[in-house]
C-alpha cells in the first residue's frame, strides 16, 4: 500500500490532517489531565524541571548550586541526583515535543522555520528569560500555575491568571510597538 | 462558537496541490489555484516519517516502562498525548489572553475556560474521593502560597509569553513543529528559571513564606468550592462571549 | 478586483493576523488579499477573523506547512 494512499484516505484525514476544534482540545486536554492526576498523584506541569536542567548544565561546567536555598530542600536535592530519563517531568516535557512532532509529520506539515530577523531573536531571548524567571518564582507557568492551579481549586491559580492577563496586556502593547515591522 | 471544522479535499496523489475548501467555491478559486499551482513546489508526503516517529515513541515507552518504572512510561505517554492534542487543536494559552487584547477574539479564551471547568470537576471528584476515604489527596502540591511573588511572576510570565510567541506548553509544541524561534526561547526560558532559582532564597524569605495557601474547599467545602469555581468560570465565559461580539459590532 | 499578496512567511504569531487586518483596511471592496503563511496559528486565526468580517475565505496548502489564504473583501 502506497503511503500517499494512506494519507489521502478520508478517515486518515479526519484523524490526522484536518484541524480539530478548540473545544475538542479543551475536552481532550482535560481527559489527560485527569488521567495524569489519577495515575501520577499530581497534575500536569511544564516548567518544574527547568531550574534543574540549568543546574545539570552548570554542574557539568564545574559550577556548584550546593549553597542555593532552592536546591537545599529535599526535592531540590533529589532532582539534582536524577538524570534526564530518570526525571519524570523532563520525560513528559520531551513527550510533549515529540507528540507535537508526531502530529505535525502525520499531517505532512513539518517545515523548519528559521528565525527571520534580529527582532525575533530579541523577542525570544527577552520573552524566554521573563517566562523562566516568572514561572520559577510563581511556582509554575500557564500549565502548572494557571491550568493546574485553578483546576486544583487553588486561589493561587486565579491570582496567577489575573496578573498573567495584565502581563499579556503590557506584552501586547510592547509587541506592537517594538517587535513588529 | 465562530470556528468551523475545515474540510480537506485531496485530489489524486499525483496532483501537487490540495485545496482546503471551507465555503462553497465561487468558481473563481479553481482558475486562481490552477494559475498559481504552476508555481508550486512539490509537497512531500511526510507520513512515513510520522510512522517512523510513532515507532520510536512506542519503543521509548516500552523501554521506560520496563527499565525504569510503569509510572515513567505514563509520564512519557501523557506527554505525547498532550503534545499531540495541543498540535492537532492549535491550542495556545498565550493566544487565549493575547487575542482578546490584540484582535478581539475570545474563541481560545472560552476553550481554556471550558478546560478549566472540566478538569476542575474531574480533579475534585478524585480528590473528594480520596479525602472522604482518608487517603492522601493528590494534586495538593499545586496549591501554592499566594504572595507578591505570585503576582510578579505571573506578570513577568504574561509579558514574556506574548513577546516570545508562546507560553510553556506552546513553546514545547512549537519546537516539535520546527520553529527555530522557540528553540532559542526555551534556552533562555531555562536560563531564566535557573537565575530565579538562585534568587529563590530571597523571594522565599521576603514574600513566599508569608503567603497563605488557599484551597477553595477549605473555605466553601467541596461542594461549595466547585459551585464557586464553576460560577466564576461561567461568568468569565459570558464576559468573553460578550467581548468577542462587542468587537464585532464595533468593526462592522 | 485587484489581487494583493501579503508574505508572512517566517512571522511569529500574531503578526500574520495583525498585518492581514491592517492590509485589508487599505483594500477596496472586491479586492482579494492572498496571505502566505507557514505558522499553524495563523492558519486558524486568520480565516476565523476574516469569516467573522463576512469575507469569503479559501485556504490552500502550497507546501509542507505552507499555506495561501485567499480573502475576498466582499463588503
Amino acid at each position: 500500500m502506497k503511503l500517499t494512499t494512506l494519507s489521502s484516505n478520508k478517515h486518515f484525514q479526519t484523524w490526522f490532517k484536518s484541524p480539530w476544534t478548540y473545544v475538542t482540545g479543551a475536552i481532550l486536554l482535560s481527559i489527560f489531565q485527569i488521567a495524569t492526576i489519577g495515575s501520577t498523584g499530581g497534575s500536569w506541569g511544564v516548567t518544574g524541571p527547568f531550574a534543574t536542567w540549568g543546574a545539570w548544565v552548570y554542574q557539568a561546567f564545574g559550577g556548584s548550586v550546593d549553597h542555593w536555598y532552592f536546591f537545599s530542600t529535599e526535592s531540590g536535592q533529589a532532582s539534582l541526583q536524577r538524570t534526564f530519563f530518570t526525571d519524570p517531568a523532563s520525560v513528559r516535557n520531551l513527550g510533549v515535543i515529540i507528540g507535537a512532532l508526531l502530529a505535525t509529520l502525520l499531517a505532512s506539515q513539518f517545515k523548519f522555520k528559521k528565525i527571520k530577523n534580529l527582532r525575533q531573536v530579541a523577542a525570544a531571548v527577552i520573552g524566554g528569560l521573563l517566562m523562566g524567571y516568572g514561572a520559577r518564582i510563581a511556582f509554575g507557568c500557564n500549565i502548572g500555575a494557571l491550568y493546574s492551579g485553578i483546576s486544583n481549586l487553588s486561589v493561587s491559580g486565579w491570582v496567577f491568571a489575573l496578573f498573567m492577563f495584565a502581563g499579556a496586556f503590557i506584552g501586547s502593547k510592547l509587541l506592537v510597538k517594538y517587535f513588529m515591522a | 462558537m465562530s470556528e468551523e471544522a475545515v474540510k480537506v479535499i485531496t485530489e489524486e496523489p499525483s496532483d501537487a496541490s490540495s485545496r482546503i475548501e471551507a465555503e462553497p467555491s465561487s468558481g473563481r478559486s479553481s482558475r486562481r489555484s490552477s494559475r498559481r499551482s504552476a508555481e508550486r513546489k512539490p509537497k512531500k508526503d511526510q507520513t512515513i516519517y510520522g510512522l517512523g516517529v510513532l515507532a520510536i515513541v512506542i519503543a521509548v515507552g516500552v523501554y521506560l516502562a520496563a527499565a525504569i518504572s510503569a509510572v515513567m512510561g505514563i509520564f512519557w505517554v501523557t506527554g505525547i498525548a498532550f503534545g499531540f492534542i495541543l498540535r492537532r487543536t492549535n491550542f495556545c494559552f498565550t493566544a487565549s489572553m493575547r487575542d482578546p487584547i490584540m484582535t478581539g477574539s475570545t474563541s481560545l479564551t472560552r476553550a481554556v475556560l471550558i478546560a478549566f471547568a472540566i478538569t476542575s470537576i474531574g480533579f475534585a471528584a478524585i480528590q473528594y474521593g480520596a479525602f472522604t476515604t482518608g487517603l492522601p489527596v493528590p494534586g495538593m502540591g499545586f496549591v501554592v502560597p499566594i504572595s507578591f511573588a505570585t503576582a510578579a511572576g505571573a506578570f513577568m510570565f504574561g509579558i514574556g509569553m506574548v513577546l516570545a510567541g508562546g507560553c510553556a506548553s506552546g513553546t514545547l509544541m512549537r519546537i516539535g513543529e520546527g520553529y527555530g524561534m522557540q528553540l532559542l526561547s526555551i534556552v533562555f526560558f531555562v536560563l531564566g528559571s535557573f537565575w530565579a532559582a538562585r534568587d529563590m532564597g530571597w523571594w522565599t524569605l521576603n514574600f513566599i513564606s508569608n503567603g497563605p495557601r488557599i484551597h477553595l474547599p477549605d473555605v466553601f467545602g467541596w461542594g461549595g468550592a466547585i459551585f464557586v469555581q464553576l460560577l466564576i468560570i461561567g461568568l468569565l465565559y459570558m464576559a468573553a462571549d460578550k467581548w468577542e461580539n462587542r468587537k464585532q459590532d464595533q468593526e462592522s | 478586483m485587484a489581487e494583493y499578496e501579503l508574505d508572512c512567511l517566517g512571522e511569529a504569531c500574531p503578526v500574520p493576523l495583525v498585518k492581514t487586518e491592517n492590509k485589508l483596511k487599505e483594500l477596496a471592496v472586491g479586492d482579494t488579499l492572498i496571505v502566505i503563511i507557514d505558522h499553524s496559528c495563523a492558519l486558524k486565526n486568520v480565516p476565523e477573523w476574516a469569516r467573522k468580517q463576512n469575507y469569503d475565505v479559501e485556504v490552500e496548502e502550497i507546501g509542507d506547512g505552507e499555506y495561501e489564504i485567499f480573502i475576498d473583501k466582499t463588503a
